[in-house]
């Protein structure tokens, strides 16, 4: 009888009880899964129109207005990069110009398309400036409103963010005279000085944010070490704040390779006309090449690209642990 | 190398704060002073001063002859261990403790020489590869402390520098800091509020308040005669009984009153009480400075009934009702005691302190 009653206990035990291995060797499978779905779903959201500029800046006039589209070329071809690469410098847009090639083959080539290249240079160089020039304010002012108590303090970090708080198109009448005064009208320093303008305040704000969440006492240890605080900063601070600085440098960077306004405002001629300025007057002309375009574009987006991957890797969170007390 | 004086100086706060009032403290050339005090009594403020990372509100601070209040840090001959450690995150260790000499140009092999050394007497030379997020906390107070040891400054400042160790390690620690002074011949400043700390590393100890010194003196004159309630209080374990009373003088006999408690001072405590008859007073009990073993001559008896016991190893200690007051003391723990025994203690009335009821000020000097 006990015996039986053991049996019968024993038997049905395995039955009744969960098995929680399974259980979360399950779960985590299921984990897995969804995070794999979400993560393609907001790929296909993001990239797929990064593909169709690939793709499509392969294809001719005709093919990309085809439907359905084709994802895959059926007749790649290098007509578009040719014309990029092969055109020459600065070309006046007349009406004799302007339709050089017949529209309706699908062959148009838009007469400024040899302005691309320098515009890209500029744009490279003034981005590339601008990145430089934010650095070097921007570092030390941060640390300064950071690390020293200094009367106005408080009062400084408003006014510099307060400056942002101005629309750009209210600014772009008042940066005109300014650069007309300075006799920079149609050259890229003009976008230079505007741009430092425009981004300067946010480096110095994200670098405080960075500055502060820096222990005092490292500033503190460094100083008893035998450094200035100028050696502080360098030699303690800077390795320490990799990565807002290179969420500053990309800020920067892209800030100045994407905008427009005031490019548009400031620039004239190929000269110092940036890649913005010269993609957008493709679509000035009687015609537009689709595919000319996109080629264009998959240019444009290639530098900050290149840029981006670069600096990708210093992004490294957890930097400062262990410096203090846990 | 260096004696520091603080002349007057107080610290003020950009916020209004007062953290430093009128600091006058003069730290003999390799003297080992050590700062004691609660909480933000103004500790970490006061070596802040010295290290030159706080200006100076008011007063003057001066090494040997120089006044130093504009002096900039790494210009002062200052080591310094910080309360949070404070290690360079993506330095290891061993660049945390050789970035002091190598910011002041030592040679490479000396530095190595030196860190090293350093290590092997901190037993942390197994993790000299590691960075400070690989330490546990322990670990990181004594990377700290190999940090500042490795210079030879001509001030040595601590900030609870064994906050963080196990109590075995605390011991050992507390014995090579001592060691340290000895051999490198420097002034040292340590901070603390362990008052078992105090007593046993400093040549001088200082007595702080809310910013305010409330007693400097040698480790025996602090504990022996406490300037006021408050050093009392802070020193002892368990901490001094007090009683409130009043004194009876007739003669040159000066008695302790309250209820029945009677206690009789002797004749070098009694001198200075002898003008105070009717006073109402504080006496102050350390909680060892009486014996149960003894017979108790009369002005010596405190009587009352246990309340607690609870031993600590070596002996026990005895909560006490005497007057309706809850007093603690320290008895041997051969003898055994219940829970509401009346019993009878003999005090070393030699040892006794009296306060006034008032301004807690000690009438004894
Ligand atoms: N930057 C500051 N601004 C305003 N008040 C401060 C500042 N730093 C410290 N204080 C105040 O000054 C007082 C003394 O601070 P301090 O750090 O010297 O205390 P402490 O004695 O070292 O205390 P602890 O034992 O807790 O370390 C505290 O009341 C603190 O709140
Ligand atoms: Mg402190």
């Amino acid at each position: 009888m006990q015996t039986d009653r053991h049996l019968q206990s024993a038997g049905r035990a395995p039955g009744r009880s969960i098995n929680y291995r399974r259980r979360a060797e399950i779960f985590r499978w299921l984990h897995r899964a969804v995070i794999l779905a979400g993560s393609l779903a907001v790929m296909l959201v993001v990239l797929s129109p990064v593909a169709w500029l690939v793709s499509s800046s392969f294809q001719n006039e005709a093919e990309i207005v085809s439907v359905p589209p084709h994802w895959i070329p059926d007749q790649p071809t290098l007509k578009n990069f040719k014309a990029i690469f092969a055109a020459t410098g600065d070309e006046t847009v007349t009406y004799e110009t302007r339709n050089k090639q017949d529209p309706a083959s699908g062959d148009y080539i838009p007469s400024t398309a040899g302005n691309l290249l320098p515009a890209m240079a500029n744009s490279f160089i003034v981005a590339t400036l601008v990145v430089i020039l934010n650095l070097l304010v921007g570092i030390p002012a941060a640390y300064a409103m950071a690390k020293i108590r200094f009367y106005g303090r408080n009062g400084s970090i408003y006014f510099i963010l307060t400056t942002r708080v101005i629309p750009d198109i209210a600014l772009v009448v008042p940066f005109f005279l300014v650069i007309k005064n300075l006799g920079l009208l149609d050259h890229i320093l003009s976008l230079v000085i505007t741009y430092l303008a425009i981004t300067v305040p946010f480096t110095v704000f994200i670098l405080i944010q960075y500055f502060e969440g820096l222990p005092d006492e490292l500033d503190k240890a460094a100083r008893v070490d035998g450094c200035s605080r100028f050696q502080s900063l360098t030699r303690v601070f800077l390795p320490l704040a990799m990565p807002s600085l290179v969420a500053v440098i990309l800020f920067a960077f892209l800030t100045s390779w994407n905008e427009f306004l005031l490019a548009l405002m400031f620039t004239q001629t190929a000269a110092s006309q940036t890649l913005p300025i010269v993609l957008a007057s493709f679509t000035s002309d009687f015609t537009i090449s689709f595919s000319f375009i996109n080629a264009a574009g998959l240019l444009a987006i290639v530098p900050p690209v290149i840029v981006a991957i670069v600096f990708e890797r210093y992004i490294v969170s957890g930097l400062t642990a262990g410096a203090v007390k846990g | 190398m260096a004696r520091i004086l603080f002349e007057n100086a107080t610290k003020r706060y950009p916020n209004g704060f007062v953290a430093l009032e009128n600091l006058n403290l003069e730290i003999k050339d390799k003297e080992f002073v050590v700062l004691l005090g609660p909480s933000g009594c103004g500790k970490s403020t006061t070596l802040n001063m010295i290290a030159g990372l706080e200006e100076i509100s008011d007063g003057n601070l001066f090494f040997d002859d120089e006044n130093v209040n504009f002096t900039p840090p790494h210009h002062r001959d200052v080591a310094m261990v910080f309360q949070s450690y404070a290690l360079y995150p993506h330095k290891t260790v061993y660049e945390n403790i050789a970035f002091g000499l190598m910011m002041r140009k030592h040679p490479k092999d000396d530095i190595d020489r030196r860190v090293r050394d350093a290590a092997e007497r901190l037993e942390i030379t197994h993790l000299l590869e590691r960075r400070p997020s690989q330490l546990s906390g322990g670990q990181r107070q004594r990377v700290a402390l190999g940090r500042a040891m490795v210079r030879q400054p001509a001030v040595f400042l601590m900030d609870e520098p064994l906050s963080n160790l196990d109590a075995a390690l605390r011991i050992s620690m507390r014995a090579e800091i001592k060691e340290l002074h000895r051999s490198m011949q420097t002034t040292f400043v340590y901070v603390t509020h362990d008052q078992a700390e105090a007593l046993t590393l400093a040549d001088r100890i200082v007595v702080m308040k809310d910013g305010v010194v409330q007693q400097i003196g040698t480790p025996d004159e602090i504990y022996e005669h406490p300037a006021n309630m408050f050093v009392a209080s802070f020193l002892g374990n368990p901490p001094i009984n007090y009683l409130e009373g009043v004194l009876q003088v007739e003669g040159d006999k000066v008695e302790f009153l309250r209820g029945d408690t009677r206690l009789a001072f002797p004749a070098d405590r009694a001198k200075a009480l002898l003008d105070m008859n009717g006073r109402k007073v504080k006496l102050g009990i350390r909680a060892e400075d009486v014996d149960e073993r003894a017979e108790a001559a009369d002005g010596e008896v405190v009587a009352g009934t246990v309340t607690s016991v609870m031993p600590v190893g070596s002996d026990q200690f005895l909560g006490l009702k005497v007057e309706g007051e809850e007093l603690f003391f320290r008895v041997n723990k051969d003898l055994r005691h219940d829970y509401g025994d009346r019993i009878r203690l003999s005090a070393n009335t030699a040892r006794l302190h009296v306060f006034d009821a008032e301004t807690e000020a000690s009438l004894i000097g």
